[in-house]
């Protein structure tokens, strides 16, 4: 069978059990692969785990990708915690970002005439049913309306359904990955779970991203927002207009200027920061694919499936410690960190102790782009530092344990999105457009 | 004056409403003001409504989807696909009816009796397809097997079916599953796989003689 007929799947295994039994050969794919690696590693002693490394993670993603929906969603996910999985699993991983397999055209028509009564050919000018992207629980084609070229994405059947039970599956997964007890897990993986849910409602996400693009477009530069068409939206559908422009990577390709380089790295940094501390409600899932650069050197956003909203009891102790005011007052900081479960009832005086300090040294490091007017991002020392700081704790039986309140999940990997793209841009930043509001005392 | 379409109606209508058939022709005949003779001259029987209601909904699926803009870039697979969820988004506008019809004529084994008539045009709906997909070399022409693809398909209309009957999700979601999968799975299975390639080679290996002496028989 040809390259492409392999690429172009043609079902997605919905029933648990069909799932389970792709999780089950995936077990035994990774298990061929410690094999082969140790057999290797017989005849060859230096051998290091690159290599497996990479077996695992195509092994992974490929069924990953198969199943598409949440289990890809994770994927993507996982891909954003770069300093948690080892490079090889994170490069394979991201390209689940871009590709995944579509779905028949006419399950698509079908979608249409189930929400519309129409086909999508008596509905738009022109329709594309070749799909030119995958959206993880969703797939985007072109269309034209009025001479308006649209995107128009389309959600899976039975997606929704699925998540919980895929959310299961994935479970031992992460617990292996993470190194997390399944109890401790559970909390985190509700919190997943909840916006994924969300994710499936298109509905909800037409009015978001209507609410959200109006208000950031009112103040922000340099940023562009697709204009939405809830009359031809439902809960499986959402059409909007078609930003032209080059993905992240190829934009880099490009060889951009400085400059431009930096009018993007703004735009972004302004578009999360503004939603993050005016807003209190954050675009939660900043991977590469939804971004686009248009012609012009402006930033589109075109994905609003994961919002994240802030409750106060969250927002002041986490971005107060942004600041040198909180973070100097050691009594204050310990009281923020209780607040945020950083610091738990039961701790001793010597865990306090410990912990404090640790989570101390983490915070001034992540937060060293706020303790300034302007940030490089492209210096490499600061994610090395990052990143080995990341690993340093992984390693720490101290931090086998989960801790921390739920938001931190997506509220770290918005913000750890960020500056990864910002660092792939090599952006240099003005910092302090939109800051944090803080709270000194607790 | 009575039309093949006013008696379905009428019949549909009645058994609906009373849950079973009309005591008789001629009680049927009578209660739409039209004499037996004139029923007889549109059916036979009961049944044959019923039969005629089937086949009725599944000409028109198959005239409806050939009118669709994209109908010739479609592939044998898009084709079936795109009958099978046309057909029963059709049939969802009787759902009552057709629940009603199979219960009452199904058989522990095979395909209802109502059904025949149907099936005759979804199998030459399928073979139709089928030759154009075996033309195109999007499906493997396979000695003895080839003339059994129509029978596949025609069992997976029969599960698909049962499985519509019984399907109480929303808006019938879980039956665009089973479509997608089954149908493409059938497909698969219609398409040059690993097991012609074995079968190729093994083939090769006997022709190529040698082979016994070497591996000691």
């Amino acid at each position: 069978m040809s390259e492409d007929k392999a690429k172009e799947q043609n079902s997605i295994p919905t029933s648990k059990v069909e799932r389970s039994a792709r999780f089950v050969k995936t077990g035994f794919k990774v298990g061929g692969n410690y094999i082969k690696h140790y057999s290797k590693k017989l005849f060859n002693p230096g051998l290091d785990r690159t290599e497996l490394n990479e077996d695992n993670a195509a092994d992974i993603y490929e069924s990953l990708s198969e199943l598409k929906g949440s289990a890809l969603k994770v994927a993507q996910m996982l891909s954003m915690d770069k300093n948690i999985l080892p490079k090889a699993y994170t490069d394979k991983f991201s390209q689940s970002q871009y590709n995944a397999p579509p779905l028949s055209g006419p399950l698509i028509v079908q979608t249409f005439k189930k929400y519309f009564g129409k086909t999508p050919e008596q509905i738009y000018d022109k329709f594309d049913l070749r799909s030119n992207n995958a959206a993880s629980i969703g797939q985007v084609h072109q269309a034209e309306l009025n001479g308006e070229k649209l995107a128009v994405k389309i959600q899976y059947p039975g997606v929704g359904d699925s998540i919980s039970s895929d959310l299961k599956l994935v479970k031992p997964f992460a617990f292996r990955l993470l190194g997390m007890s399944e109890k401790e897990l559970e909390v985190y993986m509700q919190e997943v779970e909840e916006r994924l849910l969300e994710e499936t409602d298109y509905e909800l996400e037409v009015r978001r991203s209507v609410e959200i693009s109006k208000a950031c477009s009112a103040v922000l530069q340099h940023t562009v927002f697709p204009r939405y068409y809830p009359a031809l939206s439902s809960k499986r559908i959402i059409t909007m207009s078609w930003i032209e422009g080059k993905h992240l990577k190829e934009f880099l390709q490009t060889n951009p200027s400085q400059e431009l380089r930096n009018q993007i790295g703004q735009a972004l940094w302004d578009f999360y920061n503004y939603q993050q501390h005016e807003l209190r409600a954050v675009h939660a899932d900043p991977h590469p694919g939804n971004f686009l650069i248009t012609p012009d050197g402006q930033l589109g956003i075109i994905d609003f499936g994961c919002i994240k909203e802030m409750p106060e009891d969250f927002y002041y102790p986490f971005f107060s410690l942004t600041s040198t005011n909180l973070l100097d007052n050691k009594e204050e900081t310990i009281k923020a960190f209780r607040k945020l479960e950083m610091i738990l009832p039961n701790d001793t005086l010597q865990q306090i102790e410990f912990y404090y300090r640790t989570y101390h040294q983490m915070i001034s490091l992540f937060a060293k782009p706020y303790m300034s007017a302007s940030f490089d991002f492209s210096q490499t020392a600061f994610f090395d530092e990052l990143y080995g700081f990341g690993e340093q704790i992984s390693r720490m039986p101290e931090f086998k344990q989960a801790r921390g309140v739920k938001h931190f999940i997506y509220v770290n990997r918005t913000n750890f999105g960020l500056y990864n793209i910002l660092h792939e841009l090599k952006a240099q930043v003005k910092t302090n457009t939109y800051k944090p509001h803080v709270q000194l005392t607790y | 004056m009575a039309t093949t379409e006013s008696i379905q109606t009428a019949y549909i209508d009645y058994v609906l409403t009373e849950g079973h058939e009309p005591k008789s022709v001629y009680l049927f005949a009578k209660n739409n003001d039209m004499t037996e003779e004139e029923f007889y001259r549109f059916f036979g029987s009961f049944e044959a409504v019923e039969q005629s209601v089937w086949a009725d909904i599944v000409r028109k699926t198959v005239t409806e989807i050939k009118t669709q803009e994209v109908w010739p870039q479609y592939s044998a697979r898009e084709r079936a696909l795109s009958f099978f969820y046309s057909f029963f988004e059709l049939l969802k506008g009787s759902r009552s009816f057709a629940v009603y019809s199979f219960k009452k004529y199904a058989r522990p084994i095979g395909t209802p009796r109502v059904l025949d008539s149907l099936k005759n045009i979804f199998e030459s709906f399928a073979d139709d397809i089928l030759r154009d997909g075996l033309e195109t070399g999007e499906l493997t022409d396979r000695k003895f097997f080839t003339n059994k693809y129509k029978d596949a398909l025609w069992m997976q209309f029969n599960f698909i079916l049962k499985f519509w009957i019984s399907d109480n999700s929303a808006g019938f979601e879980k039956t665009d599953e089973a479509i997608e999968k089954g149908i493409n799975v059938t497909f698969d299975l219609f398409q040059r796989s690993p097991i012609d390639n074995l079968f190729d080679y093994g083939k090769f290996l006997v022709k190529n003689g040698g082979f016994k002496e070497k591996m000691g028989f």
